[in-house]
């Protein structure tokens, strides 16, 4: 095969191996903690959510409803010094069961996203 | 603001005022190349005329991007929120920067420094790449996808920015210094063209994730009419390279009007470009949700 052939096909390869099946173009939940779906004995003082490309924090959203329906978020989402991608939210939780959280985000590239889960604390 | 039709009026502001940006640009870096001691009178109203593009659309831009943010549901709530938007979002912080930056070039031009004009602004053209989806992403997707964008923004500023001052020169220069001037930016055209493609391609791969998409997204599909008017550029550009150019000075009108039409098709690639990254590439379709 001449040379530049060779280079051509190599460089092909490569763009394919590089190339992941699907590329983060925007701002998903990556990881949270508590995380998603997770049973927990003690209850947290904040959640970290962990999202798949940076966050403007200002204008992301959260809310936390408890097993009762009411809210138990105490502030607004605050920025993680040196991450980003990532935001914790204060919140209130006093009593058993499953709590609901919804979140919208905007990511550093303009696109809000959306998203819920839960998790459950059981001591 | 979060409607369709909001969201196609943001993706042509921000087309707009990418064409500004890369005319002026363009304009700058074209005046670098003329021959030694050409005169082009308009290069520098042209310049001016691009910043002008720029700031009024990217204003445009800059309100609806801050409505939307804000889910703003009156005019208050958008100017109560523009500052918030000014000072702490990557948004904010680099637009109002890669404005400062042209303003800074084009009086640099206005002083006949072309060079140091060209440079000023070939850096607010480039910075635009942490606005899009590979300046938010992390890992070595977000890096291809980073420098791809760079690339192909440089590739689009120099080729697209500097036809309509390449037309203007052709215009004004005597017959010999039109050849001259044209067979100089033949070459260059031919590498952005290069450029243009090769990073398509590897956004194509990143973001649309195959042909099916094309046909079944409202990314795809505009990403495919992007594709074919690049097409229809990239002919334009050869008939001028290897029909008209090497007719010089022959060909003039010819060549003048062929340039101008090119600009033409470049600023609706713009502008579709514009949309386009307003919209959710198919390639994460499904992740939301979560």
């Amino acid at each position: 095969m001449p040379v530049r052939h060779r280079f051509v096909s190599a460089a092909l390869g490569g763009l394919i191996l590089l190339s992941p099946a699907a590329a983060f173009a925007h701002a998903f939940l990556k990881t949270a903690e508590p995380g998603v779906g997770a049973v927990v004995a003690q209850a947290p003082s904040q959640l970290l959510l962990t999202y798949t490309e940076g966050l403007e924090v200002r204008f992301c959203t959260v809310t936390v409803q408890g097993p009762d329906g009411a809210a138990v978020q105490a502030g607004k989402p605050q920025a993680v010094a040196g991450h980003e991608n990532e935001m914790t939210v204060p919140v209130h939780i006093t009593a058993p069961g499953k709590y609901t959280v919804t979140w919208h985000a905007l990511s550093v590239d303009t696109h809000k996203t959306e998203g819920r889960f839960s998790f459950t604390i059981s001591p | 603001m979060d409607g369709s039709g909001w969201l196609i009026l943001r993706g042509l502001c921000r087309g707009l005022h990418l064409a500004g940006y890369f005319s002026a640009f363009g304009t700058m870096a074209l005046a670098t190349t003329l021959p030694r001691g050409a005169r082009v009178p308009g290069l520098r109203r042209m310049a001016w005329g691009g910043f002008a593009l720029a700031l009024l659309a990217g204003a445009a831009w800059f309100w609806l991007q801050t409505a939307y943010f804000a889910a703003a549901q009156t005019s208050a709530d958008v100017v109560n929120a523009l500052p918030i938007v000014a000072e702490y979002t990557r948004f904010g912080l680099l637009l109002l920067g890669r404005m400062a930056a042209l303003l800074l070039a084009a009086l640099a031009f206005q002083l006949a420094w072309a060079r140091v004009a060209a440079l000023l602004a070939l850096g607010g053209v480039l910075a635009e790449a942490w606005l899009g989806h590979g300046g938010a992403m992390a890992g070595p997707e977000g890096a291809m996808l980073l420098s791809s964008a760079v690339l192909h923004l440089a590739g689009a500023a120099i080729w697209l920015g500097a036809l309509p001052a390449l037309a203007l020169a052709l215009r004004h220069l005597p017959g010999a210094e039109a050849a001259v001037l044209a067979r100089r930016f033949s070459p260059i055209g031919a590498a952005c063209v290069a450029v243009l493609l090769g990073t398509a391609a590897l956004q194509f791969l990143l973001l649309v994730g195959g042909v099916g998409a094309l046909f079944t997204t409202a990314y795809g599909a505009l990403a495919g009419l992007k594709l074919l008017l690049l097409g229809g550029l990239i002919t334009l550009a050869a008939r001028n390279k290897f029909r008209l150019t090497p007719r010089l000075p022959g060909s003039r009108a010819a060549l003048i009007r062929a340039v101008a039409l090119e600009a033409a098709l470049g600023l609706v690639v713009l502008l579709a470009a514009g949309v386009l990254l307003q919209l959710e590439p198919p390639a994460m379709a499904g992740m939301a949700g979560m």
